[in-house]
C-alpha cells in the first residue's frame, strides 16, 4: 500500500506573515479539493517550515493577550498577531523552527487528537535525534514538549473541514528572553527552553532540519515530495 | 477550569425537548467524530411554522475532544446548512463547526462561559450550544437516526 504523499516547503528564513499567506493558499487549494478518497499519487497536503525572520507575538482563537500587552510588545518591536489556533499567547522568531503542516486529515486517516500527538512526537523524536533525552508530552492543558518544567516545543492547531493550519514551534537557537514579556501559552510558573540552551552549543534550525524530516515522515508515514519554490 | 470568552463569542448549547431528533455529521468524512444531535420541540408543526432546533455534540464527539472550549455567533446571525459557526478547542487544536440546518440563532448557552465543562459532563442536557430556527426543515430528513449514527461511529473505529 502506498504511503501519501506530503509536498514539502521549506521557505527558509522569512517574516512570519509570509508563511500565513502561503498557508491560506495551501488551506484553499486543499479544501476546495472534493472527496474523502483521492486517487494514489495525490497529495495529503503540504509541510509548511520557516524560520521566522523577525520578532512576532500571536494570540489564539481563545485570546491570550490583551490590548495593554499588545500595546506593550508592539512597543519591544516586536510585531503582534491574532490567529486562529488553539492555545493562548507564544512568540516566534530566529533561531526556532516553525512548522505548520496543512493537512487533509483523511487522506492520512488521522483524527485531530492523534494530528497534535503525531506533532508532539515528531518534537520529541527530534530532541532525541539531537542527543536530547528525557523530553516528553504532556496532557492538556500542557500540550506541547517539555523538558521537566521547561517548554522546548509549542504547539497550537487549527482544523476546519479537516483541512489542519498552523503547528509547531522548536526553540533551536531562539532568543529566550523574548518569551519573559509574555505568559507563555498561560501558564504561569512555567519555563523556556531550547535545544542551544539544553545541549549547551549552538543549535540552528538548519542543523536541525534533516532529522525533523527524517522523524515528520517516520511518524506521519507518509514520504515527502520536494519542490524548488512554493506554488 | 473556566475559560474568559471574548465578547463576540457566545455559546451555543443543546436542550433536551421533546419531540423527535437526529443525528447528522458536521463534516462530509466518515472519520469525522464532531456529529451533533439536534432536537426540534416542533418538528411535527413543520408544515405550519418552522420549530426550533437545539444544537450540541455527541457523547461520541465530547469523549473523543476531552475539555473543550466554544466559540459560538452572536443571537440573529443567520446560518445556511455547512456555513461555519463557530469552533471548538481542545489540546490546543481548535476545530470549526458547521451548522447541520439553516436558519437563525435564537439562543446560545450563556452558562457555557463560566463552566465550559458542561459540554463533556452533559452533552445532550444542560452542555448544549445553540438554538435556532429552521428555514427549511426538511434537512431535518437529512438527518440520521440513532441507530444509523451509532452504525456510523463504529465504521469510522476501523
Amino acid at each position: 500500500m502506498r504511503q501519501p504523499a506530503v509536498r514539502l516547503v521549506r521557505l527558509g528564513r522569512v517574516p512570519y506573515a509570509e508563511l500565513l499567506g502561503l498557508q491560506d493558499r495551501w488551506l484553499r487549494r486543499l479544501q476546495a479539493e472534493p472527496g474523502t478518497e483521492a486517487p494514489s499519487g495525490t497529495e495529503a497536503g503540504a509541510l509548511l517550515l520557516c524560520e521566522p525572520a523577525g520578532p512576532v507575538y500571536t494570540a489564539g482563537l481563545r485570546g491570550g493577550l490583551t490590548p495593554e500587552e499588545t500595546a506593550r510588545l508592539r512597543a519591544l518591536g516586536a510585531e503582534v498577531r491574532v490567529t486562529g489556533r488553539g492555545g493562548l499567547a507564544t512568540f516566534h522568531g530566529p533561531g526556532q523552527l516553525l512548522c505548520h503542516p496543512v493537512l487533509d486529515l483523511r487522506r492520512l486517516g488521522l483524527r485531530l487528537r492523534m494530528h497534535v500527538a503525531a506533532l508532539e512526537a515528531c518534537a520529541v523524536r527530534l530532541c532525541e535525534l539531537q542527543g536530547l533525552q528525557g523530553a516528553r508530552a504532556r496532557s492538556p492543558p500542557y500540550t506541547g514538549v517539555w523538558l521537566d518544567d521547561r517548554k522546548i516545543c509549542a504547539i497550537g492547531v487549527r482544523c476546519g473541514r479537516h483541512i489542519t493550519s498552523h503547528g509547531l514551534a522548536l526553540n533551536c537557537s531562539t532568543d529566550l528572553t523574548w518569551f519573559e514579556h509574555i505568559v507563555p501559552c498561560g501558564l504561569v510558573g512555567t519555563g523556556v527552553t531550547s535545544l542551544s540552551k539544553e545541549l549547551q552549543r549552538h543549535v540552528t534550525v538548519d542543523e536541525v532540519m534533516p532529522p525533523f524530516l527524517v522523524a515528520f515522515k517516520e511518524i506521519y508515514k507518509c514520504t515527502l515530495i520536494s519542490e524548488d519554490s512554493p506554488n | 477550569l473556566v475559560i474568559r470568552l471574548p465578547r463576540s463569542l457566545k455559546v451555543l448549547g443543546l436542550q433536551a425537548c421533546p419531540g423527535s431528533w437526529g443525528w447528522v455529521p458536521s463534516g462530509r468524512c466518515a472519520r469525522d467524530p464532531l456529529c451533533f444531535r439536534c432536537v426540534s420541540s416542533q418538528r411535527n408543526m413543520i408544515t405550519t411554522e418552522n420549530g426550533i432546533g437545539t444544537l450540541g455534540i455527541s457523547n461520541f464527539a465530547q469523549e473523543a475532544l476531552g475539555d473543550v472550549y466554544c466559540s459560538l455567533p452572536e443571537v440573529g446571525t443567520k446560518l445556511n446548512k455547512q456555513d461555519e459557526f463557530g469552533a471548538l478547542e481542545s489540546v490546543k487544536a481548535a476545530s470549526e463547526l458547521y451548522s447541520p440546518l439553516s436558519g437563525e440563532v435564537t439562543e446560545i448557552n450563556e452558562t457555557l462561559g463560566e463552566n465550559p465543562g458542561l459540554v463533556n459532563k452533559s452533552c445532550y442536557e444542560v452542555g448544549w450550544l445553540i438554538k435556532m430556527t429552521l428555514s427549511n426543515p426538511s434537512e431535518l430528513d437529512e438527518l440520521m437516526s440513532e441507530e444509523a449514527y451509532e452504525r456510523y461511529i463504529k465504521s469510522t473505529e476501523e
